[in-house]
């Protein structure tokens, strides 16, 4: 299916997850959502063509689930977001559109999914399923649906995943009137692949987990479309390569310690074998003085066997962070991070804070700030783009 | 064990021969009965139930949580629960899944629904506060004979009704509390008040129980939780409801991949 056809063809979905939602109103259907208005300022002014100091957009997510019989499952997830300035931005998903069959010590689920897979703060190189929906943010949480056919089956010691991936979602990039972006915008409408199938390339995945004692395990192997594109210069057009890669994910959860580490080799024609590591900790201190705050201290180191000539700006880095929870009614919690280059690249420092307002509605506070990225060619571009954003969100 | 809300019955005392008592040590009275309480809170199987927390501020402010817990009762072991909740609405479809030890860590997984992420968190933070509520995580986590020592105090009386006086010391040495005393029903064998102290041996929190049920004639569940912070006049009600008990669940429904399936 080419880009135009996913479009379509989720658009259509999504008409028809609506008609669905609208029957959601009946208590057949769990449900829950929110949505959100985001304010963003920019401090500086642009070194590119976006040249907005301020940008307003409002982004929806719902999840409706239904029970089907005894064993089936049924769950929608739409998503929209539109933005002021970025027609890149401004866009729909289905997070979801699957069904999930249970039997005992099986299940099977078809349909578009989103699954994570890992254990690290920083960025979670194992998780190779669901494209990142790169557009919503820096932070890679946001996702894709992914086209899938699973078949989970389930053991004593774990659980053994395995994916057929017959569609491939190509990743979203801030637009030209976007920002935060590199000099450049990525030229995300005329992708290269290395398949002559393109996007109907079809992908394979297997996972075990397991977990002993206060250790859990995972190993996987995937084959097919790479998820993070190279791009290409001068133009910066996203090329799709195919790949090979394997990697574990391990957590030790050993009283106020947790040990983590995901570590990953790829291989394929058109990349240099390399292997990519996130390996660290977190310990937490708990009612500090005292008090209800929880106070946590995390530390990852981030490795790319390719050094300079990776295509991740985490070649040789690492985070340092603390994670702040008041346990208090509103549940406020912040979270402050710097990733520092260990090659003299720069730092990025982050922030995050967010409080309950009432029972429906809670606030969130971001900042990003690059510093003395000079030395790093893709982090230099981002100078001038450092960022405060506020976010509204209500909540159902 | 049971979790939340049997937690005060496993301390519960049986009512013993005096007899008895007089040739016991009041410590060696406190665990017999320790002991006693726990085997008759077994055999329930399973139980499923719905919660409403009810937190109120100095100012008398209240803020409402809902959610809904399953239990599976493990022979020899502590229990395994799951919780999933409902409000605020921030929070809904969120779920944690506890597998309790008497003697070793419990081991706690905690699911996130808009990542769809399970993650494995530290079953250290015993005395934190839940949902931000007067419960702390020892309050709620299920109970093992194990996890105190006991003294037997005397009788009393609350409300016109005879209670046992307990004292309970935590062999955790991570817990908040110095000690607890609880006040047993005599009659039903169900604890009525439990008074908690805090590291400095002060009096923290005071927690009532009321409206009690006997479900399927078999299991007392109290319907209603206060628990009364002494310190700071914040105060947290648990209301209990749609409790169902030997539903039928099984190890599978609670498992980590259990928990990516609740709704």
């Amino acid at each position: 299916m080419n880009q135009f056809g996913m479009n379509l063809f989720i658009k259509s979905i999504i008409v028809t997850s609506s008609v669905l939602a609208a029957s959601a109103a009946n208590a057949e259907w769990a449900k829950r959502g929110d949505i959100k208005f985001q304010q963003q300022f920019f401090t500086d002014n642009a070194l590119h063509t976006a040249t907005q100091s301020a940008n307003s957009s409002i982004a929806g997510n719902a999840e409706f689930n239904k029970a089907i019989g005894e064993n089936g499952n049924f769950t929608i997830s739409p998503f929209f977001r539109l933005d002021q300035h970025d027609d890149e931005r401004t866009h729909v998903d289905l997070r979801e559109f699957i069904y999930r069959h249970s039997g005992d010590t099986w299940e099977v689920s078809a349909g578009l999914g989103k699954v994570f897979w890992g254990v690290a703060e920083s960025n979670n190189i194992v998780d190779i399923i669901n494209q990142k929906d790169a557009v919503e943010g820096i932070n890679p949480e946001h996702k894709l649906g992914q086209p899938m056919i699973n078949l989970l089956l389930l053991r004593d010691w774990g659980e053994v995943s395995l994916f057929v991936l017959p569609g491939f979602r190509e990743r979203t990039f801030v637009g030209k009137d976007g920002r935060p972006r590199a000099l450049l915008p990525v030229q995300s409408d005329d992708p290269l692949y290395e398949s002559g199938n393109k996007q109907s390339h079809v992908d394979l995945a297997a996972r075990v987990s397991g977990a002993i004692d206060e250790w859990d395990l995972g190993a996987h192997i995937f084959h097919g479309t790479a998820r993070e594109p190279q791009l290409l210069f001068p133009s910066l057009t996203p090329f799709y390569y195919q790949m090979t890669q394997v990697g574990f994910d391990v957590q030790g959860t050993l009283e106020s310690w947790l040990i983590k580490t995901e570590s990953v080799f790829k291989t394929g024609e058109n990349i240099k074998d390399h292997i990519q590591l996130v390996t660290g900790f977190e310990y937490s201190f708990y009612s500090v003085a005292d008090s209800s705050v929880d106070i946590g201290v995390v530390a990852e180191y981030l490795h790319d066997s390719r050094g300079k000539q990776a295509d991740t700006v985490f070649q040789n880095d690492i985070l340092f962070g603390l994670r702040f929870a008041l346990n208090d009614e509103q549940s406020t919690d912040a979270l402050i991070g710097v990733i520092t280059d260990a090659d003299g690249g720069g730092h990025v420092f982050s922030a995050e804070a967010s409080r309950r307002i009432g029972d429906k509605f809670k606030f969130t506070l971001e900042a990003l700030v690059w510093s003395n990225g000079e030395k790093d060619p893709l982090l230099s571009q981002f100078q001038q783009e450092d960022y405060v954003q506020f976010e509204l969100g209500y909540f159902f | 064990m049971n979790k939340l809300y049997a937690a005060p019955i496993a301390i519960a005392l049986l009512a013993t021969p005096f007899s008895s008592a007089l040739a016991q040590t009041a410590e060696e009275r406190g665990l017999e009965i320790a002991i006693e309480a726990n085997a008759v809170n077994d055999g329930f199987k399973d139980s499923t139930s719905s919660m409403k927390m009810t937190l109120i501020n100095r100012s008398g402010k209240k803020s409402v949580r809902r959610m809904r817990a399953k239990t599976l009762e493990v022979t020899g072991d502590g229990d395994k629960s799951m919780t999933i909740f409902d409000e605020p609405a921030d929070v809904k479809g969120t779920a944690s899944l506890t597998y309790s030890h008497s003697t070793k860590a419990d081991e706690q997984w905690l699911f996130l629904p808009a990542l769809k992420r399970v993650k494995r968190i530290s079953s250290k933070n015993k005395t934190g506060a839940f949902m931000g509520s007067e419960f702390a995580f020892e309050d709620i986590s299920s109970q093992e004979v194990e996890k105190y020592t006991y003294k037997y105090l005397g009788d009393e009386e609350i409300d016109g009704i005879a209670v046992y006086k307990v004292e309970a010391y935590p062999a955790y040495k991570y817990s908040g509390y110095t000690r607890l005393i609880n006040y047993i029903d005599q009659d039903r064998k169900v604890p009525l008040k439990t008074e908690f102290f805090d590291r400095k041996d002060k009096l923290l929190k005071t927690l009532s129980f009321s409206d009690y049920v006997h479900h399927d004639g078999e299991h007392w569940r109290a319907g209603r939780m206060e628990m009364i912070n002494a310190q700071t006049g914040k105060s947290t009600i648990l209301e209990f409801s749609d409790y169902a008990f030997a539903t039928g669940l099984g190890d599978k429904d609670f498992s980590s991949n259990a928990l990516k399936k609740l709704r």
